[in-house]
């Protein structure tokens, strides 16, 4: 077992692989995957918590890959959309996929479902169901068509995956004890092989300069949020629109650099809550000294 | 040498004759498909990529120059009536109203449906806008010409059996010569699938605009980002125009491919050629 996290300030990060988005290639990446993964123990979950705990906040803050991309700034308020909606409609409609003759109606059924949650007064106020039960009719139609067509995305992108393969049940999350801290990691498909599973994650638009550092970031909670702080043997970042697939291997390096990067983005939260843009140089020596 | 199908549907009279159907010509005969290409795309890549580096000649542009379909579709015209602001709220109405339509959505109001979905997805966008400065007649106006282009598309649509996995807007992004360049796509449908033996992806792309030599243009750089997308060459290539009712549509092979290549890369010459100009100058 290697060393907790944090525990090494710097430290080589493993390689980026990148390859075009086809059949052979995500097979070739899973197979490829090494066989020796990272395993997180009590003390690197302790030594997490204290570097967060060093960095106050005074509300509870929720940490993910995008803020990690974007160099910590807060994404702005949560406004649902057909374009935020069709992840979670499609998630689930793929989930169903073996009960119904369709992808539509798949997500036909997922949309009813959440409109008969509204309907019984289960739906809290900002959920899923209470937006969409005050959408008109027109928008539903839209927020269907949205739905479908991730779906029809993701499948188009996994179905050719020769390993046994799952729609993930949720996104994953952990807690950081004392810390006041959640963090999310975003998963899309779960492929379970022999030696271990592989994390599929599947986004819109083409990968920028940082989606390294996100796929890291989404790596260190999918091992932290596993019951025996198992890395999964590599995190797959699909980004359909550009043809496009990024991996990194589930090494201590990464969970490593995963977990200064979300480091960094509390810090630069903080400091943008408490006294606006900081200037380059105070926030490098502070995270420096956070992370070292 | 690929052969462009011409299909032409009635829409100015009722004719006894059965229009022919948009989902009927996208399936053909499906015997004769060829098998799934999935190694030129490679090729295409490189033949772009040599392009772009005899252009820009290693050169890493600050912003890149952004190809879109519009781009080829409007190759050497300066003034084109489609880029007015009620023309885009019209086609942004017409492509929303063709969504709601493969979604197999009732549409009981063509424009007050289409224009609320829109408000739904995109609430701050300038087309609104555009459309709260409308006075009563223009406003008429775009409802009656919007209604009319629904109406056209529902007759032509036909129905997309879920086996063929219809999927509307679907967006690509492929960058060339590091960040110089940016080739973006957005093809209204796309229907079958990328996993099977032999080739079976079909495009759509639904236009206000009677077809004329650009529509080929379109048609090709479709196919032509679709296999960038996928490295798989799609089966066919279409484009509906909703203001005449015609359906062009071709077969991909390598030469259509190709030629979307050459297209490419003389829209960038044309839009790079000052920056070539400089170099060249002493």
């Amino acid at each position: 077992m290697d060393g907790p996290v944090g525990g090494i300030a710097g430290g080589p990060v493993s390689a980026l692989v990148q390859r075009r988005l086809t059949s052979q290639n995500l097979n070739d990446l899973i197979e490829g995957a090494p066989d020796v993964v990272a395993v997180v123990g009590d003390e690197h979950r302790l030594s997490l918590t204290s570097r967060f705990r060093a960095v106050p906040s005074d509300e509870h803050r929720r940490l993910d890959a995008w803020m990690v991309e974007q160099a910590g700034r807060p994404p702005g308020p949560f406004v649902w959309s057909p374009a935020t909606a069709r992840r979670l409609l499609a998630s689930n409609a793929l989930r169903r996929r073996g009960q119904v003759d369709s992808l539509l109606d798949a997500v036909r059924d997922e949309v009813a479902e959440q409109l008969l949650r509204a309907a019984k007064g289960y739906a809290r106020a900002g959920s899923l169901g209470h937006w969409l039960a005050g959408v008109p009719h027109p928008v539903l139609g839209l927020i269907t068509a949205e739905a479908v067509n991730w779906a029809t995305q993701c499948l188009e992108c996994v179905e050719g995956i020769a390993s046994p393969w799952r729609i993930a049940s949720s996104d994953v999350y952990y807690d950081v004890a004392r810390a006041r801290t959640t963090l999310r990691g975003r998963r899309d498909v779960v492929v379970e092989t022999p030696a271990g599973r592989v994390i599929v994650r599947i986004r819109s638009g083409q990968p920028g300069k940082s989606a390294g550092p996100g796929l890291r970031a989404d790596l260190m909670v999918e091992t932290l949020a596993h019951p025996e702080g198992v890395a999964p043997r590599r995190y797959l970042g699909l980004w359909p629109d550009a043809g496009l697939v990024l991996g990194v291997d589930g090494s201590m390096e990464n969970v490593r650099a995963g977990a200064r990067d979300f480091l960094r983005a509390a810090v630069v939260q903080r400091r943008l809550r408490l006294a606006g843009p900081p200037s380059p140089g105070r926030e490098s020596d502070e995270v420096r000294g956070l992370v070292a | 040498m690929s052969q462009l199908i011409v299909k032409v549907v009635d829409v100015t009279m009722l004719s006894e004759r059965a229009p022919e159907v948009i989902s009927e010509v996208l399936r053909g005969d499906r015997s004769r498909r060829p098998r799934r290409d999935d190694v030129s795309a490679a090729g295409l890549r490189a033949a772009l990529e040599d392009h772009v580096f005899r252009v820009f000649a290693g050169e890493q542009r600050d912003a890149p120059v952004v190809i879109t379909a519009a781009s080829l579709g409007a190759a050497g015209r300066t003034l084109d009536f489609g880029d007015s602001p009620v023309a885009r709220a019209r086609g942004i109405l017409v492509s929303t109203a063709f969504r709601l339509l493969v979604a197999q959505v009732h549409l009981a109001d063509p424009y007050d449906d289409a224009l609320t979905a829109w408000r739904g997805e995109h609430p701050h966008h300038e087309v609104l806008d555009t459309l709260t400065h409308l006075d009563h007649d223009q406003l008429a106006r775009l409802r009656a010409d919007v209604t009319a282009h629904v109406t056209t598309l529902q007759r032509a649509i036909g129905v997309f059996p879920s086996s063929w996995r219809p999927r509307t807007s679907q967006r690509a992004r492929q960058l060339l010569g590091g960040t110089s360049v940016c080739l973006s796509d957005v093809v209204d449908l796309v229907v079958g699938s990328t996993q099977l033996a032999v080739a079976n992806v079909a495009l759509v792309d639904i236009t206000t605009s009677p077809l004329g030599p650009g529509a080929e243009r379109v048609m090709r750089y479709h196919a032509l980002m679709q296999t960038l997308r996928t490295s798989v060459v799609p089966l066919r290539t279409s484009i509906y125009s909703s203001a005449t009712g015609e359906l062009w549509s071709t077969d991909v092979d390598h030469e259509l491919l190709m030629r979307a290549v050459e297209d490419v890369a003389r829209v960038l010459d044309r839009w790079t050629a000052p920056l070539v100009e400089s170099r060249v100058a002493p």
